[in-house]
C-alpha cells in the first residue's frame, strides 16, 4: 500500500522553517507490505510545533472518515517532542496517537522515560505504523537500519519478561524498549504501551491498537546527534530554566521525597478534594484508612527503595518499589504515582501491599491502571447491587476492600479469562450485556472509564469532561490557583465560578508541553511552575530557530493542537456538548460524608462553566462546534473545509 | 590526577551529565560522543555510570559542565590519586 502523497502535500503548509531540535525524519512503517521509508518531519513541525501536534496532523490528513480503530488503515503514531534529546530540563516525553478505541475519535497518551530521546538520536522524530502484521512482530530501529522482525517468541510474555528477553537478544544495554503486555496482545481495550517497563502510555487504548497490529515492541538504539539553532543562546536558556528549578528547592525536594505521590502526607488537601470512593458512592475517605495506606513504617513508603528520574529530568519523581512475598508474589519495579493510591481507594482498599501489587501488576500485564480502577470498581458495584453474582464472577467475592479479588480480576482481564473476557471489550460494552441500569454507575467520559473526581474540584472536573481524548486529567485539570499560572484567575477550588479561564490556560500549556516533549511536572502542572511558556519561547527561539514569542505559542501553536484534536472528533464521532459534561451519576448524587457532604457536579453550574470554556476556545456555545474564523486564523483552512463538507462546522452568519 | 566521580547513592540516572558532556565536546547533543556513559536497568533500578579518558575536566569552561548541570549534586571533582568512591551500586 502506498502513501497518499498528493493529499498530504496539499494539507501541509509551512509557517516557518525549523532549524534545530528536530531529528528530521518521520519513519513510516507498512506492516502489510513489510516496507519502511522516511519523509521529512520539518514541514509538519513548522505547522504544529511537532510531537503530539504532528501526530494529530498526520491522523487528520490520512484517516478517512468512518475508519474504526481496528481497521488496518488506522495509524499508530509515536512522536517524540521537538526538544527531546536536547538539554531542556524534563524534555523526555513521547506522544502516542491513534484512533481512540473508546470514543472512536482522537486517541493520545503521553509518556516519559528515555525512549523518545533514543528515537531522536536514531534520526527520527516520529514512527508511524499502518496496516497489520500477519504474525507477531517487533520493530528494531538501529539508526538507519530498521527491521520488522519476528516476535512470535515474545508473544504471550509479560512486560518485564519482554524487556529482559529483548535486551538479551539485542545485546545492548542502552537499547530502549516500548512494549505491550498480554493485555495489549489480547486487545483488552484499556491496554497501555510501556516504556522501560514502568512508564505507561495509558489512555485511549493505545496498547490495544498496537496489539491489534500485532506489534509486540519497538526497540530503539540511536548513535546520532541533535543540533540546536543557537547553541550558546540555547545553553543560556537551559541555565535560566535550571536556576528556576533550583530556586524552588523545597518543592523539588518534596517531589523527590514523595515521588510526586504525596506518599507520606496523610493530610495533603488533595486527599479531601480528589477522592472517589466505592466507585463514586462517596468522595470522602476516612483519615485512618489513608494513614494505613501511607504509613511510613508499614505503608507504601516502606516499599520504596530509591527514586529514579526520566531522561534529562531535574526533579526525579519515580520510585523504585520492592514488595516482599506476602498475599501476592514478590514484585519490584519502577513507578508508583498518586493514581496508585487513588485507584485502590476506589475499592475502599487501604492495604498497602495490594496498592503496590496493583500498580506493578498493571505494568507487567500492560494494563492502563485508570481503566482497571474505574472499570473494575464498577464491576464491584454491579456485584454489590446484585447485577452479577458469584456464578458470573468465576467465584470471586467482589466486595469492597477485597484486594485479592481485585488482583485476580486484573489477571483475568488481561488474559480474557472468564469474566475478564466480558470486561475486555470495554466497560460500556459490558454494561450493555449486563443491563439492569448498570451503565448509570459506570464513570466514563466519551466511553473511556474514568477515575476522576467531579463533585468537589470543579475546574478539575471541567477539564476532564472536555478533554478531546476522552477524559484524563492532564488536559487542563486544575486543583487550585497553584495550577493556574500567570494567565489564570483566582478562584475557589470547590466552586464553579472563575475556573474556565484557568482550565484553558492549563490546557494550552499542556499543548505546548506535549508538542515540545516537556514533562508537565517540570512545566506548569507541578504547582511550582519550574518552567513556564516564557521558557518554552526561549527554547523554541534558540533550539528551533523559530522567532516566536510566548504569545505566539499560547495563541497560535497551542490553539492549533487543540483544534486538530477537536476537529478529528467532529469528523469521526457524534460527540456533542452533552459529552463534555461529567458522568451522570456525579451530577445527580451528592457527596455523602466528610467536609464536602452535599456537594455534587451541579448541571447548571457546569453548563455555565462550559459556556465560558467554549467562548474562550472560540467554539459555538450551543453545539461546541468549531468556527471557520478561528480555524483560518491559525492556518487550518483545510480543516475548516473538511468540517464544512461534513456539516460539522458552525454555520456562518449570512 | 583530578577526575570526575559520582556518588551513586544520590544519582537518579537522568543522563544529563552524559548529554551536556557531549555538548562540550561537539557543540551538539550526541551521547555517543560523551566522555560519560550512563546505562539504566529499570527492572533492578540500577544506574551504571562510567567516565573515560576523553574527559578533559572542561578546562576551557571553568567548572566541568557535568558537575554544573547535575541537579542531584551527584558529581564532583576528586583530587585523590586512588579511586575511593564507588560508582557501582
Amino acid at each position: 500500500m502506498t502513501l497518499p502523497k498528493n493529499r498530504r502535500k496539499a494539507t501541509v503548509s509551512k509557517q516557518g522553517t525549523i532549524k534545530g531540535g528536530l531529528a528530521g525524519k518521520i519513519l513510516r512503517v507498512d506492516l502489510a507490505a513489510g516496507k519502511v521509508w522516511t519523509e521529512d518531519s520539518e514541514p509538519y513541525a513548522a505547522r504544529t510545533l511537532g510531537g503530539r501536534g504532528t501526530n494529530s496532523l498526520i491522523l487528520m490528513n490520512e484517516i478517512e472518515t468512518g475508519t474504526k480503530w481496528d481497521h488496518p488503515a488506522n495509524l499508530l503514531c509515536f512522536g517524540a517532542g521537538s526538544l527531546v534529546g536536547t538539554a531542556v530540563p524534563g524534555a523526555c516525553r513521547t506522544d502516542i496517537s491513534t484512533i481512540n478505541v473508546f470514543s472512536g475519535g482522537k486517541g493520545s497518551a503521553n509518556v516519559g522515560g528515555s525512549w523518545g530521546a533514543e528515537l531522536k538520536y536514531a534520526g527520527y522524530d516520529h514512527v508511524v505504523i499502518r496496516e497489520k502484521a500477519e504474525r507477531p512482530v517487533y520493530l528494531y530501529i538501529n539508526d538507519d537500519r530498521v527491521e520488522i522482525r519476528d516476535a512470535s517468541w515474545l508473544w504471550g510474555k509479560t512486560i518485564y519478561e519482554t524487556e529482559d528477553l529483548l535486551r538479551q537478544e539485542l545485546g545492548d544495554e542502552n537499547i530502549e524498549i516500548a512494549a505491550i503486555g498480554p493485555a495489549g496482545e489480547n486487545r483488552v481495550r484499556g491496554s497501555a504501551i510501556l516504556i522501560d517497563t514502568a512508564k505507561a502510555a495509558g489512555g485511549s487504548g493505545v496498547g490495544c491498537v498496537m496489539g491489534d497490529k500485532k506489534v509486540k515492541a519497538i526497540a530503539v538504539r540511536g548513535h546520532g546527534s541533535i543540533k540546536v539553532f543557537d547553541p550558546q543562546g540555547f545553553m543560556e536558556a537551559v541555565a535560566n530554566a535550571n536556576r528556576q528549578c533550583q530556586a524552588n528547592r523545597a518543592k523539588v525536594q518534596s517531589m523527590r521525597q514523595s515521588g510526586a505521590a504525596r506518599f507520606e502526607d496523610v493530610d495533603f488537601e488533595g486527599w479531601e478534594t480528589c477522592m472517589v470512593i466505592r466507585n463514586g458512592q462517596d468522595d470522602f475517605w476516612e483519615r485512618e484508612k489513608r494513614a494505613r495506606l501511607m504509613n511510613p513504617e508499614s505503608g507504601t513508603p516502606s516499599m520504596r527503595r530509591k527514586v529514579r528520574a526520566c531522561f534529562s529530568c531535574p526533579i526525579g519523581c519515580m520510585p523504585f518499589m520492592e514488595k516482599a512475598p506476602g498475599k501476592y508474589r514478590e514484585m519490584k519495579g519502577e513507578g508508583f504515582w498518586i493514581n496508585g493510591l487513588w485507584s485502590v481507594a476506589r475499592f475502599d482498599i487501604s492495604d498497602p501491599e495490594t496498592a503496590v501489587a496493583f500498580w506493578l501488576l498493571a505494568n507487567d500485564l500492560g494494563l492502563d491502571s485508570d481503566y482497571v480502577a474505574a472499570g473494575l470498581a464498577w464491576i464491584f458495584e454491579c456485584y454489590e447491587k446484585g447485577f452479577l453474582d458469584k456464578k458470573d464472577t468465576d467465584g470471586l467475592e467482589l466486595k469492597w476492600g477485597n484486594g485479592e479479588a481485585l488482583i485476580e480480576l486484573m489477571r483475568k482481564l488481561a488474559y480474557r479469562e472468564g469474566i475478564g473476557d466480558l470486561l475486555a471489550d470495554g466497560m460500556l460494552e459490558a454494561a450493555k450485556k449486563i443491563g439492569r441500569g448498570s451503565e448509570y454507575y459506570l464513570s466514563h467520559l466519551k466511553g473511556q472509564p474514568s477515575i476522576e473526581p467531579f463533585r468537589i474540584p470543579k475546574g478539575w472536573g471541567l477539564a476532564v469532561s472536555t478533554s478531546p481524548v476522552a477524559g484524563r486529567h492532564l488536559r487542563g485539570s486544575i486543583r487550585g490557583p497553584i495550577h493556574s499560572g500567570p494567565g489564570g484567575s483566582d478562584y475557589d477550588i470547590v466552586h464553579c465560578q472563575n475556573q474556565a479561564k484557568s482550565v484553558v490556560w492549563q490546557s494550552k500549556t499542556k499543548e505546548l508541553e506535549d508538542n515540545l516533549g516537556i514533562c508537565v511536572y517540570v512545566g506548569t502542572w507541578s504547582g511550582a511552575h519550574f518552567m513556564t511558556p516564557a521558557n518554552y519561547a526561549e527554547f523554541v527561539r534558540t533550539a528551533m530557530g523559530l522567532p516566536v514569542t510566548e504569545k505566539d505559542l499560547m495563541e497560535h501553536f497551542a490553539v492549533v493542537g487543540r483544534n486538530l484534536e477537536k476537529a478529528f472528533n467532529s469528523l469521526h464521532t457524534n460527540l456533542n456538548r452533552e459529552d463534555d459534561l461529567p458522568p451522570k451519576r456525579f451530577r445527580e448524587e451528592e457527596v455523602k460524608t466528610g467536609p464536602y457532604k452535599g456537594f455534587k457536579a451541579d448541571e447548571d453550574e457546569y453548563n455555565a462553566m462550559l459556556d465560558e470554556f467554549y467562548e474562550l476556545w472560540g467554539l459555538d456555545k450551543k453545539t461546541g462546534m468549531q468556527t471557520r474564523e478561528v480555524l483560518e486564523r491559525i492556518g487550518l483552512k483545510d480543516v475548516a473545509d473538511k468540517l464544512a463538507r461534513k456539516g460539522v462546522l458552525k454555520k456562518e452568519s449570512p | 590526577m583530578n577526575r570526575i566521580v559520582r556518588n551513586a547513592a544520590v544519582c537518579y540516572g537522568c543522563k544529563m551529565c552524559q548529554l551536556v558532556c557531549s555538548f562540550h565536546h561537539t557543540g551538539t547533543f550526541w551521547p555517543e560522543r560523551s566522555s560519560i556513559r550512563v546505562s539504566r536497568n529499570p527492572q533492578k533500578g540500577t544506574v551504571k555510570w562510567q567516565i573515560d579518558t576523553t574527559c578533559d575536566l572542561c578546562r576551557s569552561e571553568g567548572k566541568p559542565v557535568c558537575v554544573r548541570n547535575c541537579s542531584y549534586e551527584a558529581l564532583r571533582i576528586d583530587t585523590a590519586q586512588e579511586p575511593k568512591e564507588s560508582d557501582r551500586e
